[in-house]
């Protein structure tokens, strides 16, 4: 009978207590409009202050450098420097949205609802998660940048040569090392696929392992690592501890990439300092 | 006999009324005021409650919620003031559309006339634009804090969805008004964002000129972002709205520990 009751997770009227219960009219009327009051006095405020850009007439022909999506879409066009731009833009966004949208289908249970970090160890895991989050997200953008390298020779004199050049970042895995010529064209279908380009229908080993096959095991692999080894260490326990590790680090990586792109990506989407940050207007004969 | 005397001298002769009753009275017990607002000041729980319950607008609430709702620290106010972002970027954005026309040869001349000539036109445009940054991030962090005080569990999944849904739509409202000032920075964060669009496989291409209606940034694509942007998502943002405030009375209010 009890796991009749426990196996169907339907809505539950919560029941009512009406010593617990305030009326809206004043209490929360009065906040939502005290809420709107604050708001609308500071974005009056702001818009008094500050001016929304309004920059030179579009031109097709004057390609400013960096050229950037909204800010709000810069974590996408951060991902494409180091993807598939297919899966950076698109792929990964969707599946991510998707397995956001499934998060109430993967954890049903009632357990630390109403309350903020509500479940045992929920801050630990969400103070872990957005860690390894931030950390990992600006450790691999540093490493793909190849500044990595760059400082472990010019701060430290360490340098692998020529022997591990291939580890300076991603894109130098396709091209530090010695493929064999047919690894770059492995025809793997057995009939002539037209409805795709011909790119498709033979495989470029070195380009899809760095383009797709890496990204793919890191975006995969790293927070299934995170979660196992939580789960190792006893921190996750249930569902919904796995997803607080995973949605921090996502917040964390989320934040990560967007400032990325928006204040350390200058001309030629170099990884620069904000302070050096330039942008070119991209009017012939001017830097 | 008696007790009629003991009861005529308990009740209190009522003081007489000052200027300002009179004044009151007169402008809030009169037969029109009292046509539109029924219940007169709600300062009694029989008629606070009435006036939640019969006001159009002020009925998407309850008329009691559990007290730990009203603390500040419990939502700050971020669906909410979503929402009130999406109502101010409506008003902002009509007052805007009398001076915007969506053509390549008007368009930014429009926004220069809006910001110089326009009365209030730059504080308007300035509101429009800080109102829908504003609402991205809060949107954004309305979805952080439903996460974290575990309020997508049951029966709430479904609205949860909703949710991801709103948070979409509000990134297309946003992305769809960036191209209209038709400057430098609209159109090539416009190139650049379609160009991550247009990179899907298969699909991509066509989603790129569907969005464009063509093969790069030009007149059609402003007239379509535009179209998109007025009416379109916010239409579609709307009714997804709807159904979420909707659900959050159906479902029970804010989640609260069971």
């Amino acid at each position: 009978m009890a796991t009749a009751v426990v196996a169907r997770p339907v809505a539950r009227p919560q029941s009512r207590n009406r010593d617990e219960e305030v009326l809206v009219w004043p209490d929360l009327v009065f906040i939502e409009f005290i809420a709107a009051m604050v708001f609308t006095i500071t974005l009056f405020a702001l818009s008094a202050l500050m001016n929304a850009p309004l920059l030179d007439q579009a031109n097709a022909d004057v390609t400013p450098n960096p050229s950037k999506a909204p800010w709000y879409l810069l974590n996408l066009q951060e991902l494409l420097l180091h993807m598939n731009a297919g899966m950076a833009g698109v792929i990964v966004p969707t599946i991510w949205l998707v397995i956001m949208g499934a998060f109430p289908y993967f954890d049903r249970d009632h357990e630390g609802q109403g309350v903020w970090f509500g479940t045992e160890g929920a801050v630990r895991l969400t103070v872990v998660g957005s860690l390894v989050g931030f950390i990992g997200t600006w450790g691999l953008i540093l490493w793909d940048s190849g500044k990595i390298a760059f400082f472990l020779n010019d701060w430290f004199g360490l340098s692998g040569g020529d022997t591990f050049r291939f580890l300076e970042n991603v894109r130098s895995i396709q091209n530090q090392l010695p493929w064999p010529e047919w690894s770059r064209s492995i025809t793997y279908l057995p009939f002539n696929l037209k409805i795709l380009d011909q790119g498709f229908q033979h495989l470029d080993f070195p380009a899809w392992l760095v383009e797709q096959g890496i990204p793919t095991a890191v975006l995969v692999g790293l927070p299934a690592l995170m979660i196992y080894a939580m789960w190792k260490l006893g921190w996750v326990v249930t569902r919904r501890d796995a997803l607080i590790a995973l949605f921090s680090g996502f917040i964390a990586a989320y934040g990560v990439l967007t400032l990325t792109g928006t204040a350390f990506r200058g001309q030629g989407q170099e990884l620069v300092f904000p302070w050096e940050l330039k942008v070119s207007e991209g009017i012939p004969g001017q830097e | 006999m008696v007790a009629e005397v003991t009861i005529a001298m308990a009740v209190e002769t009522p003081s007489k009324p000052t200027i300002a009753d009179k004044i009151y009275d007169k402008l809030f017990h009169n037969y029109v005021w009292k046509s539109v607002f029924r219940t007169g000041y709600p300062n009694t729980p029989r008629n606070q409650m009435l006036v939640i319950a019969t006001n159009v607008f002020l009925h998407l609430h309850p008329t009691r919620i559990h007290r730990t709702h009203v603390k500040i620290t419990h939502t700050y106010c971020l669906g909410g003031l979503s929402f009130f972002m999406f109502l101010g970027l409506t008003v902002t954005g009509i007052l805007l559309m009398f001076y915007y026309v969506p053509s390549v040869e008007r368009a930014y001349l429009d926004m220069q006339n809006i910001q110089t000539t326009v009365q209030f036109g730059q504080l308007m445009r300035n509101m429009h634009r800080w109102m829908a940054h504003a609402m991205v991030i809060l949107v954004f962090l309305h979805m952080m804090r439903v996460f974290y005080t575990g309020a997508y569990k049951p029966p709430r999944e479904f609205n949860w969805v909703v949710g991801v849904i709103l948070l979409v739509l509000t990134f297309l409202l946003s992305f769809t008004g960036y191209l209209l000032p038709w400057d430098q920075l609209a159109f090539w964060a416009i190139t650049v964002g379609t160009n991550i669009a247009g990179s899907a496989p298969v699909l991509g291409p066509k989603t790129r000129f569907w969005l464009l209606g063509g093969f790069e940034v030009g007149p059609d694509s402003l007239i379509r972002f535009y179209t998109l942007h007025v009416i379109g998502l916010p239409l579609l943002a709307a009714i997804f709205m709807a159904v979420h405030f909707w659900r959050i009375r159906r479902d029970g209010g804010l989640a609260r520990p069971l």
